[in-house]
């Protein structure tokens, strides 16, 4: 009975202090985020936390190509010289959580995917925007792909019609960057049916905006969008368990043998760091230097 | 009737038997293409390098170094609860702690990714500096994770020894604590280790929580600190764009993970027969 008395006594106090500490502990961490959002507590001299996406990701390929990360050596082999120390986020949602958890983290996400969670830098002067991309400025910029097999459906076909005509590209104007300034106004044969679109995360944000426009002028057609990544679209494709594969790289020659890409729109990629880097701007080099590692630290940007 | 019953059963024997077949057909052929040395114990994985170098040794390190840490944390801690559990703990707190115990093991793995995401690696980052994304913050989130399985197994171990060498024990004048970890504890050890080595295989195969904690980066482990990949992270990060012999390196980084589990299941399924015995 003794005993059983004491231990209750220490778990209830235990438990007591257990909720103190919880307390105390979120009040420890609301303080250093209100530091956080002066630009003051921003110490330059701590070391870059490089986040890039996996080997094989369409915005990874793109984003080392355009900043020269990417080494082709005269014998046509080719490396990829992100450094090692670098994080790897697996999609770029997980990008966006990892850079706006750290205020020493880079990152880069396609132009469409970007939010107010984070701040995206001007590189060489020019500022991320779709008028920079399509007037040249702004130079990391990728195509965006849909790729389908012989034998569509009417319903598919239509669909690709829309994307292609006056109205999908403006709608594409709203995310990113259209590929026709004069494409012809959509003329619809309103065929019913389902689509199954499936394939990169990059894509389909903006497939989403296609797909509600297109809804809106031929509401008897029936959309699903599957988001997953490049290959699996692609491959869906081939393979017959989508109709319409969406792209964020160029095909592989395997790929391309057996389907029809289109590019849709352009799309740029953002180099982005915490808003609380007083950072604005960076030249290309830097950033090259940075997801090298050459540059490890915040100061040392010239 | 009786055929119902042997559907039913054999089902899971050709589950596990069309996993292995997938798993060999697809990658011991791109093992033979890489060439078995330059996969194992090659240091480079750069899959989309042109030549690309498929070597998973970082990640066959990562993913000892990350479980060794996971034991380091867990089985201490795991050990001690279940001696408590099964010798201490007044009956009141057991009702109490034992379905505790259970739940931590039904949580989901991304939920204890997400809590070391926003717990366990900012709390690295402002104490020890660096990205926190580290083979640290994923020791601690598997010692955490394979808690239950040891305490549970040990438990049970603790409790199948014999109520009359505790009373000999005592007898012989030892005291409560002496007899326990003199006489209890080595006369459960077989069980204990069963539940270890059952820990162990949770914490190697284990994946989602891991990807959101270790950082991921395909490199020789550099430091507590510093990130690491392992196995299961290298298949599930870049299974989504790879495709050709990237596709099946990763296949065969699968079947490197199967023969860990195998080697795993097959020294719990010895130490069970040890404690038969």
């Amino acid at each position: 009975m003794k005993l059983r008395n004491t231990v209750l006594a220490v778990l209830s106090i235990s438990a007591v202090m257990a909720l103190a500490s919880c307390g105390g502990q979120s009040g420890d961490t609301a303080n250093p985020s209100q530091n956080g959002s002066s630009a003051s507590s921003f110490d330059s001299s701590r070391p870059i936390t490089v986040v890039s996406r996996e080997d094989g990701s369409g915005t990874r390929g793109a984003f080392i190509e355009l900043f020269g990360i990417e080494e082709e050596s005269a014998d046509g082999s080719t490396a990829d010289l992100t450094t090692e120390e670098a994080i790897i986020a697996n999609r770029t949602d997980v990008m966006l959580t990892n850079v706006s958890g750290d205020e020493y983290a880079i990152g880069y996400v396609s132009l469409a995917s970007l939010n107010s969670s984070v701040k995206a830098l001007d590189i060489d002067g020019a500022e991320a925007t779709a008028e920079n991309i399509k007037n040249g400025s702004y130079k990391v910029s990728r195509p965006f792909n849909i790729v389908t097999k012989d034998g569509l459906s009417d319903a598919a076909q239509d669909f690709i019609n829309f994307i292609m005509s006056k109205e999908g590209q403006e709608v594409c104007a709203e995310e990113c960057v259209p590929v026709d300034d004069s494409a012809a106004p959509f003329a619809g044969t309103n065929p019913s049916g389902k689509i199954v679109v499936a394939g990169s995360s990059s894509v389909s944000p903006l497939m989403e905006k296609l797909k509600e426009a297109y809804l809106a002028v031929n509401p008897s057609a029936e959309i699903e969008i599957q988001t997953n990544d490049s290959t699996s679209g692609v491959n869906g494709t081939i393979e017959g368990t989508c109709d319409i594969g969406m792209a964020s790289r160029a095909l592989k020659d395997s790929e391309a043998s057996q389907l029809t890409g289109t590019t849709i729109a352009l799309d740029g990629i953002a180099v982005i760091v915490n808003s609380e880097n007083p950072a604005e701007a960076m030249t290309s080099d830097n950033v090259k230097d940075i997801f090298t590692g050459t540059i490890t630290a915040w100061d040392e940007i010239a | 009737m009786h055929a119902v019953f042997f559907i039913a059963a054999i089902a899971s024997i050709v589950a596990v038997f069309l996993i292995c077949l997938f798993l060999f057909v697809n990658g011991i052929p791109a093992i033979g293409k890489i060439g078995i040395f330059d996969f194992l114990l090659g240091t480079k994985w750069a899959p989309s390098n042109n030549p690309p170098s498929f070597g998973i040794f970082p990640m066959i390190l990562g993913s000892i170094y990350v479980t060794a840490g996971a034991i380091v944390i867990g089985v201490p801690i795991g050990i001690l609860t279940s001696v408590f559990m099964a010798k201490y703990c007044p009956r009141r707190i057991y009702k109490v702690l034992k379905p505790a115990t259970e739940l931590l093991a039904g949580i989901p793995s991304v939920v204890y990714g997400f809590f070391g995401l926003v717990v366990i690696v900012p709390v690295i980052r402002s104490l020890a500096g660096g990205t926190g994304s580290s083979i640290l913050a994923a020791s601690i989130l598997l010692g955490i994770m394979i808690l239950p399985t040891i305490i549970g197994v040990s438990e049970s171990a603790i409790r199948s020894v014999p109520e009359s060498y505790y009373e000999g024990s005592l007898a012989l004048g030892a005291t409560h604590e002496r007899t326990i970890f003199r006489v209890m504890l080595p006369a459960a050890r077989s069980g204990i280790m069963a539940g270890i080595v059952l820990g162990i295989g949770r914490a190697i195969g284990e994946t989602m929580a891991v990807i959101m904690v270790a950082g991921n980066q395909a490199r020789m482990p550099a430091g507590l600190l510093k990130g690491i990949r392992t196995l299961t992270a290298n298949i599930v990060i870049e299974m989504g764009y790879a495709a050709d012999l990237h596709r099946e390196a990763l296949i065969a980084t699968g079947v490197v993970l199967f023969i860990f589990i195998l080697i795993i299941n097959v020294t719990f399924s010895l130490l069970k027969r040890k404690e038969k015995n």
